[in-house]
């Protein structure tokens, strides 16, 4: 499944012999309190290649690539540009040198539009802003990529997928020639994915150079010219030359043993109604976005939605979770009604909830570990955090979380380490027993030990009689877990089928919007 | 016609540790350098200046005890300032509240007259200014929460109308808080059952202890309980909090509500102690503004109030020794605290951004002195 056909832009690949190095760190160290996430890493990217770092989560991807953009300051080691010794003290400085980050968190500011935040940080910007010059510039340099955007639109009101794309578009317009990609493709939907891969192809071709970051190994596959893995904040293992290796190997490699993801789907028995949706319709200032939902969730079985970004997923969880109320229909967990009761009640009645957003949402950046496992919790009037510590090791430990303990701080964590925090809390149950799961993209940013983990968790909850929906754009991970498949279209459901029978073809038509006459 | 160099601020990846307690030392070092060049230049000796300031604030028994009794309100008006400010919520209308405390205050020690105990009596007194206070900053908080309307304004001109207040009940002749005896417009004394003794021959009043355990208990509520976790959430957060089920807006009422409250009681310590009744000239004296002074040096952290209270109480007071001591103008004294509060200010962008000069014409960057 790793060779999803693709076509190959503008002609035939760059020439490899002869290109030149054009940005090279040499024994790089970067210490953080208790860890060691770069020890003595030489790394180098060539002119028209695309060179991938690969590694579980917390081994040290990240931090090399804020060292090779500016971010942060080795502790020793150096970096070269073009055969020269650089120096960067800020991303400012790496930018001048034509290398710029597009980042695993987004560092847009979310009351700005689209086009201030891509000229954001900008040098000789005039004094008085022309808005629609820069607009156009925005949208033209946008659109010349492939990754279409309004450059009106205000960032809050983004998804996740748009964020990332605004986040791509900024750094094309600041003029990178190295460009370091951190994990771009987890928020990106497949016809995405194929858009950025062919602008990536444009871009060595012309003699750029970008550094991917990627934990989905058929894409490392496809697009890697080289590819470097990490390993505890070392360098153990290099693959050279395009095609010369298969995702199985990069696994093995990787995390030092064979991983099976094609998780079973086991026979068991499905039980009562968990969670019931009738009716569910939703306009926010006046625009539709979820039009009369209505369907249900048994005890044991895993309903997946599937759909491309911003068709009402994000919402369809948030009022599920009683953060959102409809504007008519109904939502019952277990018996209850929970349509408008706000999401502590929904947990009381068993809901627990992975939303998409996992810093700032899903988890409190600036608070530890321990703090954000209370965030869903019941608290006491004094908060006690004595016993809870035992537990927070131990999901730390169960979950294999890469941290200096129960008060090592959210954003102090590798991107999938936090997504993992995330899942601790909420498959660990809360308020009160989990009857119903509902799961936003929930391996997004996991390396693949990590996602065989959580979906053998998920398979176990269902096992153990809850209900679970699944909400993500990873259509392989839908079609690979669900009992049951519904398609997400423009806030309606136009599509549901049996997971064992799902067609890849015609979930993918539904989902592009091409379903035939409403569901069966 | 352009400029041919920039300064840009650049957000840091990471703070250095060290930064946190340096930068705040280095403001009041660099309000202090500030100050001597301004002393050089109207002929004064900046070394001597300091050296009387410093003498008059803290090595004296006079000095000394006169800055706890100082610091006594500025550390509740600071508490009132970082409290509200570490959710985002800029209450600079703690003067205002100040005054409330202090006419509700007075309320109680003249209306509950002597029938009471003074143990009992000064807590009565103490309640009822930080009622006051509370009730004073009730309408910014209720439209602040739900309407989003900014605090900052609304508690700024309410601070206008408080000070109004004062004068009437004061100036307006026959009014309840006038003394009554003198054609002169004094306060009128709070009952003898409504006022502390101070300490020996000192001016330093066991309200200074009340507001050390306020402190102390306020930074053990924000540390420990739910809603100490409530606000760290809704103030980093507040998608997360709505994730929760936290309800963002009455936390944000209660927190503005305390705030208001911290100010009035220091209002209404003024009364148990030092005072006795209103005086009308603390609408001069700018304790509550002080208040933002001593939480922005404290980088609004409730830990370090009680330091920040008293250094720049000692400051103030030795600036206003100045004076009488020496024949250096008062206003040197003020000077040095605004200078502090900028530099304190100022220092925050050292911590959290790397600050560059850059020229526009050509594309080296040139580091600035961090
Ligand atoms: N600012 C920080 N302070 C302290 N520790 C940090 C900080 N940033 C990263 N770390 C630690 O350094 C290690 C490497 O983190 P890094 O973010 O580079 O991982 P990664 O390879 O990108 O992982 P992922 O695939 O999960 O994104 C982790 O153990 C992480 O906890
Ligand atoms: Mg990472």
């Amino acid at each position: 499944m790793s060779n999803t056909s693709h076509e190959v832009a503008q002609g035939p690949h760059h020439n490899s012999g002869a290109a030149s190095t054009a940005l090279s760190a040499h024994s790089i160290d970067k210490k953080f309190p208790g860890v060691l996430a770069n020890d003595s890493v030489d790394f180098d990217v060539r002119a028209g290649e695309v060179h991938t770092l690969l590694g579980e989560n917390g081994a040290g991807k990240s931090t090399l690539a804020a060292v090779l953009c500016g971010l942060y300051q080795p502790d020793a080691g150096y970096l070269m540009r073009n055969g020269k010794r650089i120096n960067l003290s800020s991303p400012r400085a790496g930018l001048q040198h034509g290398i710029a980050m597009v980042h695993q968190h987004f560092r847009l500011v979310e009351r700005f539009t689209v086009s201030e935040n891509v000229i954001l940080g900008s040098r000789d910007l005039p004094f008085k802003l022309n808005r629609r010059e820069i607009n156009e510039k925005v949208a033209a340099v946008a659109e010349s990529y492939g990754l279409p955007i309004d450059p009106d639109a205000t960032v809050g009101d983004l998804s996740v997928g748009q964020r990332q794309r605004v986040e791509i578009v900024k750094a094309l317009y600041q003029g990178a020639e190295i460009l370091l990609l951190d994990e771009p493709t987890a928020v990106l939907v497949p016809s995405e994915v194929e858009k950025l891969f062919e602008n990536v192809h444009a871009m060595t071709a012309a003699g750029k150079s970008i550094v991917f970051i990627s934990h989905k190994l058929g894409e490392v596959v496809e697009i890697s010219d080289r590819v470097t893995v990490l390993r505890n904040g070392r360098v153990t293992g290099h693959v050279s030359g395009r095609g010369t290796t298969d995702t199985k190997e990069l696994a093995r490699l990787m995390v030092g043993r064979d991983i099976e993801l094609n998780a079973q789907r086991a026979t068991h028995a499905i039980g009562h109604e968990v969670l019931q949706i009738r009716n569910l319709s939703l306009s926010i200032d006046d625009v539709a976005v979820l039009t009369d939902i209505s369907f249900n969730v048994h005890a044991g079985e895993m309903v997946g939605v599937a759909g491309v970004a911003g068709n009402g997923q994000r919402e369809l969880a948030d009022t599920i979770a009683g953060l959102i109320s409809p504007t008519s229909g109904s939502v019952g967990i277990s018996g209850a009604m929970t349509t408008d009761c706000g999401p502590v009640q929904a947990r009381e009645v068993g809901l627990a909830y992975v939303p998409e957003d996992r810093l700032g949402m899903g988890l409190v950046p600036s608070m530890s570990i321990l703090d954000n496992l209370l965030l869903t919790r019941d608290r006491k009037l004094v908060v006690d955090r004595v016993s809870v510590r035992p537990e927070a090791s131990r999901l730390i430990e169960q979950f294999e979380i890469k941290a200096n303990g129960p008060d090592h701080l959210a954003r102090k964590l590798s991107g999938g380490n936090a997504q993992k925090v995330l899942l601790a809390r909420e498959l660990s149950g809360g308020r009160s027993a989990t009857k119903l799961l509902v799961v936003c993209s929930p391996t997004r940013g996991l390396d693949v030990g990590a996602i065989e983990t959580v979906r053998r968790l998920l398979n176990d909850a269902r096992s153990a009689g809850q209900a679970i929906l699944l909400i993500s754009e990873d259509l392989d991970e839908v079609l690979s877990l669900s009992d049951r498949v519904l398609v997400l279209y423009r806030g309606s459901v136009v599509h549901e089928t049996p997971g064992e029978t799902a067609q890849l073809s015609q979930v993918g038509a539904a989902m592009a919007g091409l379903a035939a006459e409403g569901r069966s | 016609m352009r400029i041919p160099f920039r300064v840009v601020f650049e957000q840091r990846g990471e703070t250095p540790r060290r930064l946190s307690f340096l930068v705040p030392l280095a403001s009041v070092f660099a309000a202090l350098f500030f100050g001597a060049l301004f002393l050089l230049a109207t002929g004064y000796s900046p070394i001597g200046t300091y050296t009387n300031m410093f003498r008059d604030g803290f090595a004296s028994f006079n000095g000394i005890t006169d800055t706890l009794a100082l610091s006594t309100v500025l550390i509740c008006t600071g508490i009132s300032a970082a409290f509200a400010f570490q959710m985002n919520l800029y209450n600079i209308g703690g003067e205002g509240q100040l005054y409330l405390g202090l006419i509700g205050g007075a309320w109680a020690g003249i209306a509950l007259g002597d029938h009471l105990p003074t143990l009992i009596m000064v807590p009565v007194v103490l309640l009822c200014g930080a009622l006051a206070g509370a009730a004073w900053i009730f309408v910014p908080a209720f439209v602040r929460s739900r309407l989003g309307t900014s605090e900052i304004v609304s508690t700024l001109l309410l601070t206008y109308i408080a000070a109004s207040l004062i004068k009437h009940v004061i100036y307006t002749p026959g009014s309840f808080f006038r003394n009554p005896n003198t054609s002169f417009p004094q306060g009128r004394m709070v009952a003898d059952s409504a006022s502390l003794e101070s300490f020996g021959s000192s001016r330093l009043y066991p309200t200074f202890f009340v507001a050390l355990i306020i402190a102390g208990a306020l930074y053990w509520v924000v540390k420990r309980t739910e809603f100490g976790y409530r606000i760290n959430v809704i103030s980093d957060s507040p998608r997360a909090a709505h994730y929760a089920g936290i309800n963002a807006r009455r936390t944000t009422v209660w927190v503005m509500l305390i705030s208001g409250a911290l100010s009035g009681l220091a209002g209404a310590m003024l009364i148990v102690g030092p005072y006795g009744k209103i005086e009308p000239s603390i609408i001069t004296l700018g304790y509550g503004y002080a208040g933002i002074v001593v939480a922005a040096l404290a980088r609004n952290n409730l830990g370090l109030i009680i330091v920040s209270g008293i250094l720049f109480s000692g400051l103030r007071v030795g600036g206003n020794n100045l004076q009488v001591t020496t024949d250096t103008p008062i206003h040197i004294g003020v000077m040095l605290q605004g200078a502090i509060l900028l530099f304190a200010l100022g220092g925050e962008a050292f911590r959290r951004y790397h600050i560059h000069v850059v020229r526009t014409h050509d594309a080296s960057s040139k580091k600035a002195p961090a």
